[in-house]
């Protein structure tokens, strides 16, 4: 072992937490994940079809003729929807690790700020009340997401002055708690409406459009910049309020930069997937267990893997019960819960080893 | 819909029992008290009901039609037909006995029975009729007969059943021939739940020659209501496509056929698209023949 | 110029006084020990400097007045090692010392190679270098202990502020901590204050002490002026005996209450 004298001549400073190879693992896995929700679906194209619909408008051309509706169902059907699947997950993981974060609470969650609720209030008065709800719907949903969080946060802060990780968790379980009274009272109302309001609570991708794509990718995109960037400075808050302001941070000004940036993100994704449950608090769980709990490496790898996540489970809600749907929300809990437990089981029993 | 589901599931499960009732009434004038048989079992009626309360839009049809109109005192909110029915603000799928035993019913008529409400309902010594949607035309029938016997209108109701056999088949004889293997997708709500030949509309569409695209897995999944994925929709290419989502979710031909991807069905190319009526297609009453008109010469729009 | 200058500091909660006119100037290289009975105000005094909490009065670092400086700069000038420390048990040892370079990093910028040297260099100058890749959770009492210290430094801070630096570490490694923090502050001119329960150690290692009592200062000066027998018996509520051992150290010792007069 080097002595401490020399330590400063040259001696290489171990190297900074490396993201580098989980992101590439990660990576891996979301191309082979998407690969497969590309070339599998319940209508049985060949693989040559989809190689060939593909290149077609990548703008190379292969060989061989391909159906009016075999290119849609490819290209206008298929191929939407795991892009969007990608994007929804994507940004459910990455908006969850970081409110897990900013609240230093491994269970905070879209569903735990309100954001869920207030989306879902949203989402149900558009469809009771304008039966133009089809394209209302998505913006109805984000305008309650946003509102509901930002009445958790003035509850909270107004609670005791100002807002600390607790005081806004509690006024987040309040708040959605109303919004969800208020929720289920409308839908009770409108029991004729009640189908459309379920199915989406229980989320779904079934009707992904290039154009639900093209909606919610500025969102995420600026809220996925936002929160990467604020990395480092989420490491800063695992010492506690105190500490990161004596290290010179501002963690109210990073708690509300980055509870802003998730939010926006989330509700958008929420707002063309529905409420899809357990990504925002699974996928970064399994991320933290099996890497490393820095967020450095936390955010860009929940943020592939969430992706892969919601993919593969949107590929079993096309496939397990083809031609019909499951719906969404379902397989991820289906598949989720019991990763979940396997994995924080066999992390517990390798502990028990060390 | 979703309830619409589940009491779906529990009329099947009844349809022996229906079939027993109409065999018992056969013939007899009532007598009061009677006895009919429902899914919720036999039930007894002391004297002839004088305010009958229909939480059904179904029922309701049901018992204008066979001349039990004028007993009846309250209908739910969404039984708008025939005009002039007594309209309450009561809503079928969410109920309070209380609300219900202010009106004084003598006899209540269910097509959803939320928990524990007809128990409930028992103990005020109100009877309850619980006639869930009809899986078959033969069941619907048997529902007719069986408020027929409840409200002394019996002969009434059996008119109205042979009206409607005669009609139904007279309809079935008209209708255009389709070609073989001729496919429907009917749409419930445009996130493409769908029905399969096994459900009521189904099997009114089978009549005419069409199958469900739905019918590939399985014509009981989801219990003949599933969703279906839209790559699957694509790949059937459904010969017609029925909307039944135009009331609750403004679904029309033109926006159908503006779905990405769907301007290659055949469908869409050849114009083949239309409108069902949200408030026939939901029932199982007297007006099922004008669902099956209409859906008759949409047949021979598209094959005449 | 002071390294650090209090002019009549005062912090309050709820209205009621914690500090009260408290002036005081360190020069550079001064060691400070804070003394005085459970809430005489020594925490509230070193989180006032940090601006933890809100004080009226004037506080000045090298000059500059704290109340004006961004969290950033005040970092930069400061350093504080609170008395226990939130440990985030899985992060590296070498990543929790470079947190004490935050005050030197952009809002969104990552650490550079020379932040992490500097982690580096603390951490074998701590005897810690083996230790670098370890989680924290996995290190005993007086690793930790150093490690929290070395964040601290890693902060180059001209002030270091310690509240109540031993209190959870075993004889040998009291001293060895504050041996490490002296020899530093002999090296690098630091300044330092440091809140001490343990009188004796006051006595050693402090060039100056300052009593507190219920929010005031009523004794400044060397250890050998203030720890008097007269005086801690008046502040603290006992019966103490100051004695100086075979190198002429300070010795502060508890005397027995015994029942009766004597």
């Amino acid at each position: 072992m080097r002595s401490g004298e020399h330590a400063g001549d040259g001696a290489p400073a171990p190297p900074p937490v490396s993201a580098t190879r989980p992101v590439l693992v990660a990576l891996a896995v979301l191309v082979v994940v998407t690969l497969a929700a590309t070339a599998i679906g319940p209508a049985d194209l060949s693989l040559a079809t989809v190689a060939r619909v593909v290149a077609g408008h990548v703008g190379l051309h292969l060989p061989g003729r391909v159906s009016a509706i075999d290119q849609a169902i490819v290209w206008q059907i298929r191929l939407p929807r795991v892009v969007l699947g990608g994007l929804v997950g994507a940004m459910l993981a990455l908006g969850g690790a970081s409110y897990q974060g900013v609240f230093r609470n491994p269970l905070a969650d879209p569903y735990l700020l309100g954001v869920a609720a207030g989306a879902g209030l949203g989402a149900t008065i558009a469809i009771v009340s304008a039966s133009r709800a089809t394209y209302l719907l998505p913006l109805a949903a984000f305008a309650g997401g946003v509102v509901a969080v930002s009445l958790t946060y003035l509850v909270g802060a107004r609670a005791n002055g100002y807002a600390t990780s607790a005081s806004i968790i509690l006024a987040g379980v309040a708040v959605a708690a109303v919004f969800t009274a208020l929720q289920t009272n409308i839908q009770q109302q409108h029991a004729a409406d009640l189908q459309p309001v379920y199915s989406w609570i229980l989320g779904s991708l079934s009707v992904a459009t290039w154009s639900d794509v093209r909606l919610i990718v500025p969102y995420v995109a600026l809220s996925t910049v936002v929160l990467l960037g604020h990395r480092r400075l989420l490491d800063v808050l695992r010492v506690g309020e105190e500490e990161a302001t004596s290290l010179g941070v501002d963690p109210r000004r990073v708690r509300l930069t980055v509870v802003a940036a998730a939010t926006l993100g989330t509700a958008a994704a929420v707002s063309v997937s529905g409420l899809v449950g357990f990504v925002g608090i699974i996928v970064p769980h399994v991320v933290r267990l099996t890497t490393n709990a820095s967020y450095r490496v936390v955010l860009p790898v929940s943020l592939i893997s969430g992706a892969s996540f919601l993919i593969l489970a949107d590929l079993g809600a096309r496939m397990l019960d083809a031609p019909a749907e499951i719906p969404l929300g379902v397989v991820t809990a289906f598949i989720g819960g019991p990763f979940f437990i396997f994995v924080l089981r066999s992390r517990r029993s390798r502990q028990g080893t060390l | 819909m979703r309830a619409l589901r589940v009491a779906l599931a529990s009329a099947v499960a009844t349809v022996g029992l229906a079939l027993a009732t109409s065999a018992g009434g056969a013939g007899a004038r009532p007598a009061w008290p009677v006895t009919v048989r429902a899914a919720n079992g036999a039930i007894t009626i002391a004297h002839q009901p004088t305010r009958i309360m229909s939480l059904s839009p179904t029922a309701t049809e049901m018992l204008y039609a066979i001349g039990a109109g004028s007993q009846v005192t309250a209908v739910d909110k969404y039984s708008n037909y025939p005009a002039g029915t007594p309209r309450t603000s009561l809503d079928g799928y969410s109920l309070n006995a209380e609300a219900v035993a202010r009106y004084r019913p003598d006899l209540i008529i269910l097509a959803y029975d939320p928990p524990a409400l007809a128990a409930q309902l028992a103990t005020l010594h109100i009877p309850v009729i619980y006639d869930p949607a009809a899986p078959t035309l033969a069941v619907a029938y048997h529902q007719y007969l069986g408020l027929g016997e409840a409200t002394g209108h019996l002969a009434g109701a059996r008119a109205e059943v042979a009206r409607l056999r005669v009609r139904v088949a007279a309809i079935v004889r008209t209708a255009p021939h389709v070609p073989a293997g001729t496919t429907y997708y009917y749409e419930l709500d445009p996130t493409y739940y769908t029905v399969t030949s096994a459900t009521f509309v189904g099997q009114l569409l089978s009549m005419l020659g069409l199958h469900s695209i739905a019918d590939a897995g399985g014509t009981h999944v989801s219990g003949g209501y599933p969703q279906l994925t839209a790559e699957s929709i694509l790949q059937a290419n459904p010969s017609i496509i029925l909307l039944a989502d135009h009331g609750c979710c403004q679904a029309t031909p033109a926006s159908v056929a503006a779905r990405p991807g769907w301007s290659a069905l055949s469908a869409v190319a050849a114009g083949r698209i239309y409108v069902v009526s949200d408030s026939l297609a939901s029932r199982w009453g007297p007006r099922v023949t004008l669902l099956l008109q209409a859906v008759a010469s949409d047949l021979r729009r598209a094959f005449g | 110029m002071s390294a650090l200058e209090l002019r009549g500091l005062a912090v309050s909660y709820d209205g009621v006084a914690a500090l009260c006119g408290i002036d005081y100037a360190l020069a550079p290289g001064t060691w400070l020990g804070l003394i005085g009975a459970n809430g005489a105000g020594k925490s509230t005094l070193l989180r006032a400097l940090v601006r933890l909490v809100a004080y009226q009065g004037t506080v000045r670092v090298g000059g500059a007045e704290v109340a004006r400086l961004s969290r950033r700069r005040l970092a930069q000038q400061v350093a504080f090692v609170p008395q226990t420390p939130e440990l985030p048990r899985e992060m590296r040892a070498i990543d929790y010392v470079a947190l004490g370079r935050t005050p030197y990093l952009g809002y969104f910028a990552a650490e550079r190679p020379a932040d992490r040297r500097v982690g580096h260099e603390l951490l074998a100058r701590l005897g810690l270098d083996a230790l670098a890749e370890r989680p924290v959770g996995a290190l005993s009492g007086g690793e930790v202990q150093r490690l929290v210290l070395a964040r601290a430094l890693a902060q180059e801070a001209p002030v270091l502020l310690l509240d109540e630096p031993t209190s959870a570490l075993d004889l040998g490694r009291r001293v060895e901590a504050l041996e490490l923090v002296d020899q530093l502050r002999a090296e690098r001119g630091l300044t330092v204050v440091a809140a001490m329960h343990d009188l004796t150690l006051a006595g050693q290692f402090a060039t100056e002490v300052a009593l507190l009592d219920h929010g005031r200062l009523v004794r400044t000066g060397t250890p050998d002026a203030v720890l008097t027998d007269a005086e801690l018996g008046r502040y603290f509520g006992a019966s103490v005996r100051v004695l100086r051992d075979d190198d002429g150290d300070l010795v502060v010792v508890p005397r027995r209450q015994r029942g009766g007069p004597s």
